[in-house]
């Protein structure tokens, strides 16, 4: 085999090592970030489960029926609901972070918790605010799909909520039939700019495991040439 | 201009890249076009040391370019 046939198969398998390592570093961080958000989520799910239930307690105080004191049908909706809307999605956070399915689980959840919120509020306009600060947490995966998954269930929830319970989604008895078209509009407005930020996260993610790898080939072929130098420096002692 | 050339304060890295063209000789590529090769290639030429990087037409050490 020629010294350059050789140096070449060095050099290819040098640099399929390389890649391979920048592969394996950039699936590792990336892991590392979806269950690291998951773990944040499962943690909100909780802290959303506590302020349903205060929400219930303030805004839907004990109501009283003749001499019998009864607690507000609301505050068993948040306790129940919420306990129902959170326990998948924490325990798959728990159980299998990082995965596919949990992230989507959770952005069901989490959209499902801004229905459950907007309907302890009597349907506020400025609780529909949660819905947009969920779909800013959820683009904190970098995985545009989980957007999507949560705008069908908005959408959704508005949609069969507006038509068979429109007071707990609009706060009013008879919204016109497209006003779930124009919430609609906005969760749309602002996933277009989020999914594009989302795909923009996951190329720099890659960017920066690519440099790691361009890196260590420098470091290769400053390795490389310090041994030929070394080398050298053997053979001409050798020949002295 | 180099990082040293200006202190530090601003690093551009590089601009253009040289590296072997299939048939022999060298080929031109804009930064964009290098960072669009793929991973293995860009690796392969910086082991082998055969990637020349150039800041405004100035020839720069692989180390200064890949810095930014």
């Amino acid at each position: 085999m020629s010294m350059a046939r050789k140096a070449l198969e060095m050099t290819q398998a040098a640099a399929e090592a390389i890649v391979q390592r920048a592969e394996a570093r950039f699936s590792a961080n990336r892991k590392e970030s979806l269950a690291s958000t998951d773990r944040m989520f499962a943690g909100l799910m909780l802290a959303q489960w506590a302020f349903a239930i205060f929400i219930a307690l303030v805004f839907s105080p004990y109501g009283w029926q003749g001499k019998t004191k009864a607690v507000h049908m609301h505050v068993w909706v948040a306790l129940l609901l919420g306990a129902v809307i959170s326990s998948l999605p924490v325990a798959l956070a728990w159980l299998r972070p990082g995965e596919t399915l949990t992230r989507h689980t959770i952005a069901v959840g989490q959209m499902l918790w801004s229905a459950l919120l907007i309907h302890l509020s009597g349907g506020r306009i400025e609780t529909h605010f949660h819905v947009f600060g969920s779909l800013a947490f959820l683009s904190f995966y970098r995985d545009w799909p989980v957007l999507i998954t949560a705008t069908v269930v908005v959408a959704t929830d508005h949609l069969l909520r507006g038509i068979l319970w429109p007071e707990s989604v609009y706060g009013i008895t008879n919204p016109e039939w497209w006003r779930f078209l124009e919430h609609a509009f906005w969760v749309v407005f602002c996933i277009s700019v989020l999914i594009p930020s989302c795909m923009r996260g996951v190329k720099d993610m890659r960017v920066m495991a690519e440099r790691g790898a361009e890196l260590e080939a420098l470091s290769e072929n400053q390795w490389r040439n310090q041994s030929v130098l070394e080398r050298a420096a053997n053979d001409d002692h050798s020949d002295r | 201009m180099t990082a040293e050339a200006n202190g530090g304060a601003f690093r551009k890295g590089y601009d253009s890249v040289k590296v072997p063209a299939p048939g022999g000789g060298m080929r031109s590529l804009t930064r964009k076009q290098f960072e669009s090769l793929p991973l293995r290639e860009r690796v392969a030429y910086l082991i082998d040391g055969t990637a020349q990087f150039f800041l405004d037409g100035t020839p720069i050490a692989a180390s200064d370019a890949m810095r930014t």
